[in-house]
C-alpha cells in the first residue's frame, strides 16, 4: 500500500493506493464506510486481477476532498487516476458510495470503463423505499442496519475496527469515522441522489448489478431501478448477505461476478 | 460591561411526560405537540418580554435563529427584530445570528439587515451564525462539509454589499450574481457591529479575530464547563496578536434572581429543570453531524474533554435537579447580592465585556421573567457595570452608544 500523487483540478492530491495481483486491471472504489485494505474479497480479486485499490480523497490519510465540489468532479478525478496510472481501459467495480461513483463514471467517461459491476449502490432515491440516513444513525445502529448477521464474523470484523484499542485510538478512531462520513456527505448528504437517474441510460459497459438479500440500506428496488436504467444490465441478489455480499457471502458474490468479469 | 436579554423562545405547552415519550425536542419532535393559538400568545409573550428589559435599561435584546425545535421557535430572528425596532428606542437589536450558509442568495441577510439598521436608527448588531447541525444540516439539507465555506463565501459578499459602491459583479463558487446592489444600505459605517456565536470551534476563533469581531460562546453551561473553550480562546488571540479587549467576547448565563437564595428555587426551579430537561435536548446523532466539526476541532474538543467535566453531558440530558445545576454553576440563582458576587466572577474570569443574560428559561411565567428582568436591570446590573469600563466598546452598535450616554445625562442631571 502507498500514498499516490494524482495532479488534478489545479491541486496536488494525496491518496493511498492498494495494488495487488496480476491480470486484467480493475478498479475498485469502496464504501461509505472506507477503505478496505487487503479484506478477503479484495485478495479473491487479487488472484484474477490487477486490482487498484484507492482510497477516496478525504477518507483515511487521503487528502483532496476539499477540490471535490461534486459528483462531475469524482467522475472526473477517477478517470485522471486512470489515466495518470498508465490505463487505457479498465474494468470497474464499484461497492455502495464507490457504486455510485463507478455508475458516475461510467456514464460520464465510457471510454474508460470496460466492464461495471455495481455492488448495493447508492445513487438513487425512491420515496416507496426511502434509505435510513447514515449520518443520524450511530455506529451501532448503522452496523445493525449493514448485516444480514451482525453477529456473524464479517460484522464483527468491521466491528473491531471502530472500535480502536486504548483511549486515544479510540478518540482517533471516531475521528476517521467523521472524517470518512463527512466526506461520502458531500454525494450522500441530504438524500443520496445527485441526478444519476438520467444519466444511467448513457452506460456503455457490460454492466451486473450485484446486491444483498437483506441490506437494510440499499434495498430490493434500488437493485432493480439501477439494473432496468442500465442497458443490458443484469442483477444478481445474494441470499444470506446485507450491504457487504461480497464480505458475507464470499464464494456465492464471486460464483457470479468470476464468471462476469472472465467474460465466460 | 454590557447586558442583554435574551431568551429562547420555548414552546411551553409540552406534555409532562415529554421527555420520557421523545428523544429530541428538535429535528422531528411532532408538530403534532404545537397548538399556534398557544404558539402565537407564547411568541407574543416573548416580545413583552423583550420590551420590557428594553424599559429597565438592558442595553441589547438578543435573537437568534433556530429550526425544527420546541426549545426556539425563531426560524427567523430577523422578524422578531423588526417588530422590536418599532417598538423600542434605546436597546440594540442584537440577531445572534443569521445562518448565511443557508440563504441563497447570501445578499438577502445583507438585504434584512440594512432594513433593520435603518428602522432601528442604527442599533443594529450583525450576527452570523454557522447554525447547530440541527438547524443547518439535518433540517436544512447542508452536507456539514460544505458549511464553512458556503458560510465563508456568504460572509464575504454581505461585507463587500455594504461597503463596495455597486453594482459589482460577484463570481462566487456558492452565489453567482451579476448584478450586486442592494437597496437599503445600514446606517453604521462601515458596517453594524458584528458578533459570531461559537460552540469551540478552533475555525471559528481565527475567522473572529482576523476580522476583529465580537465571539460568542453560547454554552448554557456555566463558568467551570466553558472555561476551558473561552480559555483557549484567548490564549488563541494573544498567540496571534489579536485584540484582547474583553467587549470582544459574549457569554450566555442563565440567571434566576429574587428577594433570597431560598425564594430562587422556589420560584425557578421548575422552569431551569424544564429547560435542561425537555427543550435544550437533541438527540445524539443530531448533535454529532460527521464533518460538522473539523478533525482539528475534534482532537482539541478530546483532549479539554476532561477539563469540561463529565457532568456536563448529565446537565445537557436533563439529568441533574436545580440543586446541581446552581452548585456546579449550569445556573446562576440567588439574592441580588448572590448573583452579583457569581457574575462578577464568571465575567471577570471569563474576560467577557458583553454578557447574555438569559433571564426566561424553560416554562418560566411571563410574570416570573419580568420580576427577574427588574431585579437584575435593577439590582444587580448597577454592581457591574464598573467592570471593563475602561475599554472602548466599538461591538456594541452606535444607536445604543448613543442612547446609553444620553441616559447618563439624565441620570447625572437628576442626581
Amino acid at each position: 500500500m502507498t500514498m499516490t500523487d494524482i495532479r488534478v483540478f489545479d491541486a496536488g492530491f494525496r491518496v493511498q493506493v492498494a495494488t495487488l495481483g496480476q491480470g486484467r486491471p480493475l478498479l475498485y472504489l469502496h464504501g461509505y464506510d472506507g477503505f478496505p485494505g487487503e479484506a478477503p474479497y479484495i485478495a479473491r480479486l487479487a488472484k484474477s486481477h490487477q486490482v487498484i485499490v484507492p482510497e477516496h480523497p478525504g477518507f483515511g490519510s487521503s487528502t483532496g476532498i476539499d477540490h471535490i465540489d461534486g459528483i462531475l468532479d469524482i467522475a472526473l478525478y477517477y478517470r485522471t487516476l486512470i489515466e495518470q496510472m498508465g490505463f487505457d481501459r479498465v474494468d470497474v467495480m464499484g461497492h455502495s458510495l464507490g457504486g455510485m461513483f463507478a455508475a458516475e463514471l461510467a456514464a460520464i467517461c465510457p471510454s474508460v470503463v470496460d466492464r461495471l459491476v455495481l455492488v448495493a449502490p447508492f445513487g438513487l432515491w425512491l420515496d416507496e423505499a426511502p434509505i435510513p440516513d447514515l449520518f443520524y444513525l450511530g455506529p451501532m445502529q448503522l452496523q445493525r442496519a449493514t448485516w444480514h448477521n451482525p453477529e456473524g464474523a464479517a460484522a464483527q470484523q468491521a466491528l473491531s475496527q471502530l472500535g480502536g484499542g486504548d483511549k486515544q485510538s479510540a478518540g482517533e478512531a471516531i475521528i476517521t469515522r467523521a472524517g470518512n462520513l463527512s466526506a461520502a456527505g458531500k454525494f450522500l448528504w441530504p438524500i443520496p441522489d445527485r441526478g444519476l437517474a438520467r444519466r444511467l441510460p448513457l452506460i456503455k459497459a457490460p454492466t451486473l448489478v450485484v446486491t444483498g438479500e437483506s441490506d437494510r440500506l440499499i434495498s430490493a428496488p434500488y437493485g432493480e431501478a439501477f439494473a432496468s436504467k442500465i442497458p443490458g444490465a443484469r442483477l444478481v441478489t445474494i441470499a444470506e448477505a446485507g450491504h457487504v455480499p461480497m464480505a458475507e457471502q464470499l464464494d456465492a458474490f464471486f460464483e457470479h461476478v468470476g464468471a462476469f468479469l472472465d467474460r465466460s | 460591561m454590557r447586558f442583554h436579554w435574551f431568551a429562547e423562545a420555548t414552546y411551553p405547552h409540552l406534555p409532562p411526560d415529554f421527555a420520557e415519550r421523545y428523544h429530541s425536542a428538535w429535528v422531528d419532535v411532532p408538530q403534532a405537540l404545537f397548538e399556534p393559538e398557544k404558539g402565537g400568545e407564547v411568541l407574543n409573550g416573548f416580545l413583552n418580554m423583550y420590551e420590557y428589559a428594553s424599559e429597565v435599561g438592558l442595553d441589547g435584546l438578543l435573537v437568534n435563529e433556530h429550526h425544527q425545535t420546541a426549545g426556539a421557535m425563531t426560524p427567523s430572528p430577523n422578524l422578531m427584530a423588526a417588530a422590536l425596532a418599532r417598538t423600542t428606542k434605546d436597546a440594540a437589536i442584537a440577531v445572534i445570528g443569521n445562518s448565511i450558509a443557508l440563504y441563497n442568495p447570501p445578499i438577502r441577510v445583507a438585504e434584512e439587515y440594512a432594513h433593520l439598521d435603518c428602522v432601528s436608527g442604527g442599533r443594529l448588531i450583525a450576527g452570523f451564525v454557522v447554525g447547530t447541525p440541527m438547524d443547518s444540516s439535518f433540517s436544512y439539507g447542508i452536507p456539514p462539509a460544505e458549511i464553512r465555506d458556503r458560510f465563508a463565501e456568504a460572509h464575504q459578499l454581505i461585507r463587500r454589499a455594504w461597503e463596495e459602491p455597486g453594482p459589482f459583479v460577484f463570481n462566487g463558487k456558492w452565489t453567482k450574481l451579476r448584478y450586486v446592489n442592494p437597496w437599503p444600505q445600514p446606517i453604521q459605517k462601515p458596517h453594524p457591529p458584528v458578533w459570531v456565536p461559537g460552540g469551540g470551534s478552533i475555525e471559528t476563533w481565527s475567522f473572529v479575530t482576523e476580522n476583529d469581531y465580537c465571539y460568542g460562546h453560547l454554552s448554557f453551561s456555566g463558568l467551570r464547563s466553558a472555561r476551558p473553550v473561552v480559555d483557549g480562546y484567548w490564549e488563541y488571540v494573544d498567540s496571534v496578536g489579536g485584540n484582547m479587549n474583553p467587549n470582544r467576547m459574549a457569554f450566555t448565563q442563565i440567571i434566576c434572581v429574587s428577594e433570597t437564595d431560598a425564594q430562587a428555587e422556589a420560584e425557578y426551579k421548575e422552569a431551569v429543570e424544564f429547560f435542561y430537561r425537555n427543550t435544550n435536548k437533541a438527540s445524539r446523532g443530531f448533535t454529532n453531524a460527521p464533518g460538522y466539526t473539523s478533525k482539528a476541532s475534534m482532537r482539541w474538543q478530546q483532549e479539554i474533554a476532561e477539563k469540561r467535566g463529565q457532568d456536563r453531558n448529565a446537565a445537557m440530558q436533563g439529568e441533574m435537579g436545580w440543586k446541581d445545576y446552581v452548585d456546579k454553576g449550569f445556573v446562576i440563582a440567588g439574592s441580588p447580592a448572590t448573583v452579583r458576587d457569581r457574575l462578577r466572577e464568571v465575567v471577570t474570569e471569563l474576560r467577557v465585556g458583553q454578557l447574555i443574560a438569559c433571564l426566561h428559561m424553560g416554562n418560566l411565567s411571563e410574570e416570573q421573567a419580568r420580576k427577574n428582568t427588574y431585579l437584575f436591570a435593577k439590582e444587580v446590573m448597577p454592581g457591574l457595570k464598573d467592570i471593563w469600563s475602561d475599554w472602548d466598546d466599538l461591538w456594541t452598535p452606535q444607536g445604543r452608544r448613543e442612547a446609553a450616554a444620553r441616559e447618563q445625562a439624565v441620570s447625572a442631571a437628576g442626581h
